[in-house]
């Protein structure tokens, strides 16, 4: 292609003019340019790795003395005897009992059976309560009233639910009794409902939780899918299963994985509500330990108990991650 | 240094002795500090100490303790009054107080990290006393020290209600005593007056006798005492149930009841051990023997028929229900008598109420060819003083305990609070003497006769087991009689799995 500029000067005129913000006057392009370094000058020469370790040891000090320390300081603590007025090494004797200790065992079964229990309870009346919040009217104020449960302190709460359920002059009690769904024990007094009553107070305190994080999603689900699928005629069923809750996955995943790490730390409305009773009807695991470690202060036994119980939520916790990671493969 | 006018008559002061001066103003007004704070606080020498009763109870003023308490009158009146102690000895006494478990925890972490944020401790006696008594100082060599002051009626075992200081002061020695007896809290038996006379003819008409509490009364008295109101309650009549008990979330508690029921017959204990001193090697467990497995039986016979809502309640609740009106019997403590006896907030209130000692061993129900007995346990908080304090804190703390189980103060408490006192000479003073009857300005005095009385005393009294494990004990004991009532096992099984555990708890 021929450039026509090169033969006619008036049109290299025009082209310069159209061109001004592009080309630069012959002066301009006279000058010397500017040689760009392969290495740039600077005042500060790059620093050796050693410099930023230094820099981060501060930090890692403390991480180490406030985490890895007392990490390391439990399982040494796990590998002994330690009991009133101190510790004599028996290597993995803690662990070996656990096996034959029916408490240890009744615990898993109990915090496995709870938490099942009330992530199931809380993920679906979390989400329901959610979709029925999105966009309402009251939206503002129906979120703030879910709000208070989760507001309060977990052990007022379980001081709350104690008197409620008391069988004297508990107001629950006496509605149960009132349209008989109880007989004249107390739901706390009874070992067939007392875990129920545990998993009711955790599900009111926590499904608020759910809900925010569930409404927090449902403003993300894209518009135009939800119109489309209408358009197709979907029902809203339809488009709940398969338009809303697709999209709301990975938030939900997120729910799952607090509310249950939360589960199995789960201690203190259940002390106030039963203390682990009637029995051990409700003596889920944290409770176990707790009572190993800081009633009767076995010390070694309650560190080998916390570490199983670590090691099983960092177990189930990566597994919670990599079904997040992968939703796919989570949903299949 | 300064302007001097030329005619000046005065002397001047060069600067070198001006500095001079100062130097021997500052020596001197430290020597005079040292001289007085020697005096006044802990440096005072124990022969300064003995120099007078005041400065004895002076000696250590400008110290600070801590006492951690359980949440009992004493404790509220002590703290509401502590000024007075202040002022006595220029000690200043923080009172710390909390539900027995956490105390229990505290005092436990504290003892243990070798450390005396809490000098001052509530040893009750099983719970805190039995883990944690090699912690506790022993108070002994205190008591002769002519540099402390004394309490005049002294510490000696008749000093106080038979078998107190046994109960919190003496753990697997005879030799030391780590506590004082601070309070009490002794079962006794409660029940409504106005209901038994209300249905005596009805229950005359299917047992034979009268519907009445003696002393005589036993454990199937009450058993059948229980079957009678139920069967009234479940036919529409009107009426409470007949008996209740404490199995709730507080284990101690719960093996207090099963306890009092065993010993009650054939003077059945857990171990066979010196019940008032314990032991830190208590062997095997009878846990498991005829006796135990016939007496599971009996009790899970009185719970089928007592409050349904027993295995849900603590002390306190299972008095809210009696004070509500829905039990016609309970065996409580007798410190619960303040507020059966309140009109306002009890329904039992206003002389419904009678008190009676812990119901009597059945003699057919005795197996192991003992004697039948009122068995009577207690709960004993005592004052003690942490070992990790320095030796001089410690002298201080003690001056403290003497103070706050004196004759005068246990009164004042008693009058103020509704306490209920350990030193028998309070309860012969003329106004306690007097509170015992009917109108009385001292409600829990009208327990004393019955707490005070045959119970806490020989043959009655059962306070075991004092064992190290003892915590863990209470729990193994109350979870599985616990599971026993709710039928997931039958009393033999009970008995059989308390034994493999306790055996293996104290690796027997």
């Amino acid at each position: 292609m021929t450039d026509l500029t090169e033969k006619s000067p008036a049109l290299q005129d025009v082209a310069a003019k159209l061109f001004r913000a592009r080309s630069h006057s012959i002066e301009v392009e006279a000058r010397p340019r500017t040689e760009v370094l392969e290495k740039p000058l600077t005042f500060n020469p790059p620093a050796p790795k050693r410099y930023y370790f230094y820099l981060m040891a501060p930090a890692i000090a403390v991480l180490a003395f406030i985490s890895l320390y007392p990490f390391f300081w439990l399982i040494f603590l796990s590998l002994q005897d330690v009991d009133i007025g101190g510790g004599e090494w028996v290597g993995f004797d803690n662990y070996i009992r656990l096996f034959s200790d029916s408490r240890f065992i009744n615990g898993w079964t109990l915090l496995l059976k709870y938490s099942v229990i009330c992530l199931t309870l809380q993920l679906s009346i979390g989400v329901l309560l959610a979709v029925v919040v999105n966009n309402s009217r009251y939206e503002r104020f129906l979120v703030t009233a879910l709000l208070m449960p989760m507001m309060m302190a977990p052990a007022v709460a379980g001081l709350l639910w104690l008197f409620l359920y008391n069988g004297t002059f508990g107001w629950y009690h006496w509605l149960m009794q009132s349209v008989g769904i109880l007989d004249s024990a107390s739901i706390l007094a009874r070992a067939d409902t007392a875990l129920l009553a545990v998993i009711i107070v955790d599900v009111w305190q926590w499904t608020p939780l759910i809900t925010l994080i569930a409404l927090a999603g449902l403003k993300r689900v894209p518009r135009d899918q939800l119109e489309a699928n209408m358009v197709d005629g979907a029902s809203p069923m339809r488009n709940f299963f398969s338009i809303t809750l697709p999209n709301l996955y990975p938030v939900l995943l997120i729910a799952v994985l607090l509310r249950f790490m939360d589960n199995f730390r789960f201690i203190d409305s259940l002390l106030v509500l039963t203390g682990g009773g009637p029995g051990s009807a409700t003596k889920i695991l944290p409770v176990y330990l707790f009572e190993v470690a800081f009633k009767f202060f076995k010390l070694g036994r309650g560190a080998a108990i916390a570490l199983t119980l670590l090691l099983v939520t960092i177990i189930l916790g990566k597994i919670l991650v990599r079904v997040f990671e992968n939703p796919k493969a989570g949903r299949s | 240094m300064f302007h001097k006018p030329k005619n000046a008559l005065y002397k001047t002061v060069s600067r070198r002795r001006f500095l001079e001066l100062g130097g021997y103003g500052a020596a001197a007004l430290g020597v005079g500090s040292l001289a007085v704070g020697m005096n006044s606080t802990i440096m005072a020498t124990r022969v300064q100490a003995a120099s007078s009763e005041d400065a004895k109870w002076k000696q250590f003023a400008g110290s600070k303790l801590t006492f951690l308490s359980e949440n009992t009158p004493p404790s509220f009146a002590i703290r509401d009054n502590i000024k007075a102690f202040y002022d006595l000895t220029g000690i200043e006494v923080e009172v710390l107080t909390d539900d027995l478990p956490v105390v229990q925890q505290k005092v436990g972490i504290d003892v243990r990290a070798g450390k005396a944020d809490y000098v001052l401790n509530y040893v009750q006696d099983k719970p805190i006393g039995s883990p944690f008594a090699d912690f506790y100082a022993d108070m002994t060599p205190m008591f002769g020290d002519e540099t402390l002051p004394q309490d005049p009626e002294g510490y000696g075992d008749g000093s106080w209600v038979e078998n107190f200081l046994n109960a919190c002061g003496r753990f697997y020695s005879a030799e030391k005593v780590i506590a004082l007896p601070y309070d009490a809290a002794i079962p006794v038996t409660f029940y409504r007056q106005d209901l038994f006379e209300k249905h005596t003819k009805e229950f005359e008409a299917e047992y034979g006798r009268r519907l009445e509490f003696t002393p005589d009364t036993t454990w199937k008295h009450v058993l059948e005492i229980a079957t009678f109101f139920k069967k009234l309650k479940e036919g529409g009549a009107d009426v409470p149930y007949g008996y209740a008990q404490h199995q709730g979330s507080f284990a101690w508690t719960t093996q207090l009841d099963i306890q009092r029921l065993m010993f009650s017959h054939g003077r059945w204990t857990d171990f066979n051990v010196d019940d008032k001193l314990g032991s830190k090697t208590p062997g095997k467990t009878n846990w498991g023997d005829e006796q135990s497995i016939f007496m599971l039986e009996q009790f899970k016979a009185l719970a089928d028929v007592s409050h349904p809502d027993n295995l849900a309640n603590g002390t306190l609740e299972l008095n809210t229900v009696y004070q509500s009106g829905n039990i016609a019997m309970q065996v409580q403590y007798h410190e619960f008598a303040a507020s059966v006896e309140d009109e306002k907030t009890s329904r039992a209130a206003g002389g419904k109420t009678a008190y009676a000692y812990c119901p009597k061993g059945e003699a057919s129900w005795i197996k192991n060819g003992g004697e039948a007995v009122n068995g009577t346990n207690c709960g004993i908080g005592g004052i003690g003083i942490n070992k990790n304090a320095s030796e001089q804190l410690q002298r201080a703390a003690y001056l403290f305990a003497i103070w706050s189980t004196s004759k005068q103060l246990q009164f004042d408490v008693l009058k103020g609070l509704g306490g209920t006192p350990t030193r028998k000479s309070v309860l012969e003073m003329p106004e306690v003497v007097e509170a015992k009857k009917r109108p009385s300005k001292m409600p829990n005095a009208l327990t004393f006769d019955v707490a005070y009385g045959i119970g806490i005393q020989d043959p009655n009294f059962v306070l075991g087991p004092k064992i190290p494990e003892a915590n863990e004990y209470h729990s193994l004991v109350a979870s599985e009689t616990q599971r026993m009532l709710t039928g997931e096992m039958s009393p033999a099984e009970t008995a059989e799995s308390l034994k493999s555990q306790i055996d293996e708890l104290n690796g027997a």
